[in-house]
């Protein structure tokens, strides 16, 4: 018999106590005298239960959740029938299937990048490599860079950080550069307020990015790899640095990679907490020790980079949908989705449903699905407003739009994005206009001042909205802000300006009744301005 | 001064020179970090990080040796740590307080709970209490929303807090620093 | 040479340059802020976004290339209205102190609020920076008139190579700052002033203007620095014959750039001490017999006295005798110890043409090599 216990001890997990869970659990394995492995991995996305243990006995999964440190050892003792011990309670089990199907949260769910997460010891290389790690890696080097490139069209991967260009569109113009020296940069800058997928992604499984980043440098023909990680993600750091420092010692990084002739290498880089670094050349400044300030578009990074060089920039989940085309084959990833994107997304579910977590479905199914199916709907007898989806640069949707699929054009027709994943649902106790106000004072706080309409049109735009939820605004205001907003959107510099009126204009459009409550009626409908109760 | 060996004798100077604030070495902390560095295009902002990560906050004169010593313009080195969130000039506060202003939480109640800290400890936002315990920041978004609302305190993340929750952590965390050196 | 069509116009542009550049050279204007012919394009202000056929949105002509065939509108009414709203913006964050601002007249903003009739901010008016630096003798930083604009930065990393500012904080409170706010005498600042030069609003002002008038006050001449060899060409603003502010204009030798000497030298100009006459020593002109009373003995010796005036140690000669003197004296000296007992040197203030007969006379008649110039570097 062979059993192994697995606790959840990525960051959200250990705010809720998995520490002390995965201790406890160690205590009573030793006091108890199982015959038992314990075991950390990432997160398996089912936050809303975490802490998360996971035993399994050959072959035989229980997924039990919330297992505070103080439910340790009855859970194992239950489990194991010691002494006579009774069964766990059934409120305790998550699931109970190795696929975790019987879970209504895991049902919709097609897990391709996030395969492993919660599932192997992000830190362990064996495991990555029992799960099939690095074959992509292998499978790639007996291709040519161009059969690479051209398995990414085919799979049509499309950019994960949210704007959807298509990744082996970009791939390719970063090969053809002449310049002899290219880089390759993977984003994980990941600054959407209500989004979590890279550091998830990293935290829970860093080999699947890093073979995500070798298999585009031998695509592309990059020497040097950067991964900018947020500041806020230690331990997404520490994870990816202990992959980096496995996958040389293994000969998958660093000179004549697995006898390819292929040379490659990658240096992580923390971000210093500026949101508008998450624009690529940005990030590409703050490598190169700038001020995080966007520049001017083109030359675009594939020609002109870190230091001038060619510079392919990936978002985390991009890279780490590399992998499973290599394995799978472009046509079964291009199959998983539409006919304009392949692949799976995975969305940071958070908010007022019942199941908030990391969740990946395949691009195209509806928002209604993911809200709904997955999220199993409003909690404590609330009813849905709206989603907010693709952070500071999306939009908040309305029940009736919850039909839209989740893909990259049929959101943005709705005045939303795809983003990076960031997906809030909000029920009748949030103000929308609040909303849009505290989207605009994150962008504002974040404008990196280098433009105009975003230095302070950010700025009267808040302002504006700061009138309205005091009640102190009036017809004229929303004129302005639609003007404003306009301006601000057709000529700022950067993704970050050009997007920053999007949750104003998609709650102008969806939810004005909200605004001409708190102008006309001097109200707030959801109770959330105080000046207006 | 010139060394014996060179045979030159030292000449007076004309004025009166009161000093090169940075003519002792760096301290060798200091100098450890910055050994590490030298003669690298993609280290600024990382000299930074270990600076701060060495003293807690970017004290001036370590910032004006980094430069002195990588070859960095000091006017560069200030503009990019007034940039970043992550910089600071003062020493913090033992225990760094971060209230997670993300979407979730933000939606989830976190205006309440920086209100509670504040009223509480009788600072404001990225203020240091006078005794030097606590130092009350907002972030946004820590990547925990399934938690929201969330505070970190001194790196450690506490979900599901409510005001009187954050209140109670806090004066947890206040009684057991009470008393330290 | 890039064909391209601009406004309807076939214009030719030069390998290189972009869309601005050729906009301006075939004589169409484009509203600008940040940019700089001389500084790398920053694409800041947003206002000299332009609509290139078969692009969504507008497109900074200070950092388009050029290319073959493109077709570009600078002028629409969409283009019009975000540049008005961009100048609105821009105005709820300067003060409106045009009628007594040094600047008036010489302002890029005043320019274009008149151009797009804006007299005052559609928004809230709030100024983020209050900084007021004149620390300094030669330039004071207003910063409440800063744009940000970021010439002063570009040109003092990227022409002066100081490095001695940089924009600090970020968004609505970032400003143009010298490290840790210190004074920019700590600082590498030279005081070339290439900064003022550059900086469109009144941010940065010469201390020596202040007060002095206004564009429409000046009379602006072209010269030649008299300092050094370079021969930078300076444009010397003056007021009833007074020199009020020197700048450079886009000469061969410096471009528009100039050191701190040719920008802020020129007092000398004016000075009540400048020579103007040849003096003489007081006992040398006795000893010749053009006074009558000998000068006090002990004058000027004490190193604790004051200094004394040249009226009291000098008479003023004309040319004919100063000349006559200093001939006879050389001659004089070259007799009774050889020509290699003299040694000429030159000045950079000279022109070349003075310093080519000075080494003649050295060499030709006075017949020694000794000859030299301190503008040979």
């Amino acid at each position: 018999m062979r059993s192994t216990v697995k606790v959840g001890t990525s960051t959200c997990g250990l705010a809720t106590g998995a520490e002390a869970t995965f201790r406890a659990l160690q205590e009573a394995v030793s006091e108890t005298g199982l015959a038992v492995s314990t075991q950390r991995t990432g997160c398996l996305g089912a936050c809303h239960r975490e802490p998360l243990v996971e035993i399994v006995v050959d072959g035989a999964h229980v997924l039990y959740g919330p297992v505070t440190a103080d439910r340790a050892r009855p859970l194992l003792e239950g489990h194991f029938t010691l002494h006579g011990a009774p069964p766990p309670p059934e409120d305790w089990v998550v699931s109970r299937t190795p696929d975790r199907r019987d879970y209504a949260f895991f049902a919709p769910q097609v897990k391709v990048t996030t395969a492993n997460c919660g599932v192997i010891d992000p830190l362990s290389l064996e495991d990555y490599l029992a799960a099939g790690g690095y074959e992509g890696l292998r499978r790639a080097l007996a291709m040519s860079p161009e059969a690479v490139v051209a398995a990414v069209t085919d799979g049509r991967l499309r950019g994960r950080g949210g704007a959807g260009y298509p990744t082996g569109l970009k791939w390719k113009i970063c090969r053809s550069q002449p310049d002899p020296l290219k880089y390759l940069v993977c984003n994980a800058d990941e600054g959407d307020p209500g989004a979590f997928m890279d550091r998830t992604l990293i935290e829970g499984d860093p080999h699947r990015v890093l073979e995500g980043m070798i298999i585009a440098a031998h695509g592309i023909g990059a020497r040097w790899g950067y991964a900018y990680v947020r500041a806020e993600y230690p331990l997404a750091v520490k994870h990816l640095e202990a992959a980096i420092a496995q996958a040389r010692d293994a000969g998958y990084l660093g000179t004549d990679i697995l006898g390819s002739g292929l040379d490659f290498d990658v240096i992580v880089k923390e971000g210093a907490g500026a949101f508008v670094c998450g624009e690529e050349t940005a990030l590409m400044h703050s490598i190169e020790g700038r001020r995080g300030t966007p520049r001017m578009r083109p030359p675009y990074p594939a020609a002109s980079g870190l230091w001038g060089h060619p510079t392919n920039i990936n978002n985390v989940e991009s890279y780490a949908s590399v992998p499973s085309i290599m394995t799978g084959g472009a046509e079964w990833f291009s199959s998983l989705g539409t006919s304009e994107s392949g692949g799976t997304k995975t969305f940071a579910l958070a908010g007022a449903i019942q199941r908030t977590g990391l969740v990946e479905v395949p691009i195209g199914v509806s928002l209604r699905q993911v809200i709904f199916d997955v999220g199993g709907g409003i909690r404590d007898g609330h009813s849905f407003k709206a989603v907010q989806i693709g952070g500071p640069s999306g939009g908040c949707l309305p029940e009736c739009l919850l039909d839209t699929p989740v893909d990259y054009g049929p959101l943005r027709a709705t005045g939303a994005i795809m983003g990076s994943g960031g997906m809030v649902v909000v029920d009748d106790t949030t103000c929308m206009v609040d909303l849009a106000r505290y989207f605009l004072s994150f962008t504002q706080d974040e404008s990196c001042g280098k433009c105009i309409p975003c230095r302070i049109g950010t700025r009267k735009m808040l302002g504006i909205l700061t009138k309205i939820t005091r009640g102190e605004g009036d017809t004229a205001d929303l004129d302005r802000l639609q003007q404003v907003a306009h301006t601000i959107h057709t000529t700022s510099l950067c993704g970050l300006g050009q997007t920053a009126p999007n949750p104003v204009l998609t709650t102008l459009r969806y939810f004005r009744d909200e605004y001409a409550a708190h102008i006309h009626d001097r109200h707030c409908p959801a109770g959330t301005c105080t000046a207006l109760r | 001064m010139p060394s014996a060996a060179s045979g030159t004798t030292a000449r007076p100077r004309k004025t009166v020179y009161l000093g090169d604030p940075l003519a002792e070495p760096p301290p060798p902390e200091l100098l450890a970090i910055l050994e590490r560095h030298r003669g690298r295009g993609d280290v600024l902002v990382t000299v930074l990080q270990q600076i701060q990560a060495q003293y807690g906050y970017l004290p001036e004169r370590s910032v004006r040796y980094a430069s002195r010593e990588l070859g960095i313009p000091l006017a560069r080195l200030y503009g990019v740590a007034t940039f970043y969130n992550q910089f600071r000039f003062t020493p913090p506060g033992r225990i760094q307080l971060q209230v997670c202003c993300g979407t979730a939480c933000h939606v989830g109640g976190a205006p309440a709970i920086v209100e509670r800290l504040k009223a509480h400890l009788q600072i404001a936002e990225n203020q240091t209490t006078p005794d030097g315990i606590f130092t009350l920041q907002t972030v946004f978004c820590v990547g925990c929303c399934s938690l929201a609302p969330v505070v970190i305190a001194s790196g450690a993340a506490h979900g599901r807090m409510t005001p009187g929750g954050a209140e109670s952590l806090v004066r947890d965390l206040g009684a057991a620093e009470e008393g330290r050196p | 040479m890039v064909a391209l069509t601009i406004d309807g116009r076939k214009v030719e542009a030069g390998a290189g340059s972009t869309v601005l550049d050729a906009a301006l050279a075939a004589g169409i204007e484009i509203p600008r802020l940040c940019h700089h012919p001389e500084l790398t394009a920053w694409g800041g202000c947003r206002l000299c976004l332009v609509e290139v056929e078969g692009q969504q949105a507008p497109v900074p002509s200070c950092g388009l290339a050029a290319a073959a065939g493109m077709v570009v509108i600078t002028h629409s009414e969409q283009l019009e209205a975000h540049r008005r709203e961009v100048l609105d913006l821009l105005l709820s964050d300067h003060p409106l102190n045009c009628v007594i601002c040094e600047k008036a007249g010489a302002c890029d903003l005043q320019r274009y609020a008149y151009e797009f009739g804006l007299s005052e901010s559609s928004h809230e008016k709030e100024i983020a920076r209050k900084l007021y630096q004149d620390e300094n003798a030669f330039l004071v930083r207003d910063h409440q008139y800063c744009i940000l604009c970021t010439r002063c930065v570009r040109v003092c990393e990227e022409i002066v190579g100081a490095s001695a500012i940089e924009v600090a904080q970020r968004g609505f409170e970032a400003f143009v700052a010298t490290p840790f706010d210190a004074p920019l005498v700590e600082t590498p600042c030279t005081f070339c002033g290439n900064c003022v030069q550059v900086c469109p609003t009144a941010a940065l002002v010469p201390v020596d203007r202040i007060g002095k008038g206004r564009e429409w006050d000046l009379t602006r001449t072209r010269t030649v620095c008299p300092y050094c060899g370079t021969g930078c060409g300076i444009e010397v603003a003056t007021r009833g014959g007074e020199i009020v502010s020197v700048s450079g204009y886009g000469a061969p030798a410096n471009g528009e750039f100039l050191c701190t000497k040719g920008r802020f030298g020129l007092g000398f100009v004016g000075h009540p001490d400048r020579l103007r006459r040849p003096l003489i020593r007081r006992d040398l002109a006795y000893s010749l017999g053009l006074i009558d009373t000998p000068p006090p003995a002990a004058l000027g010796r004490s190193p604790l006295g004051r200094s004394p005036a040249a009226g009291e140690t000098h008479v003023e000669v004309d040319w004919e005798i100063a000349l006559d003197l200093v001939a006879d004296r050389l001659a004089a000296v070259v007799k009774e110890s050889g020509p290699d007992a003299f040694a000429g040197i030159g000045s950079a203030l000279c022109t070349n043409e003075d310093n080519y007969i000075f080494q003649k006379l050295v060499r030709g008649v006075i017949g020694t090599n000794n000859v030299d110039l301190c503008a040979r570097v």
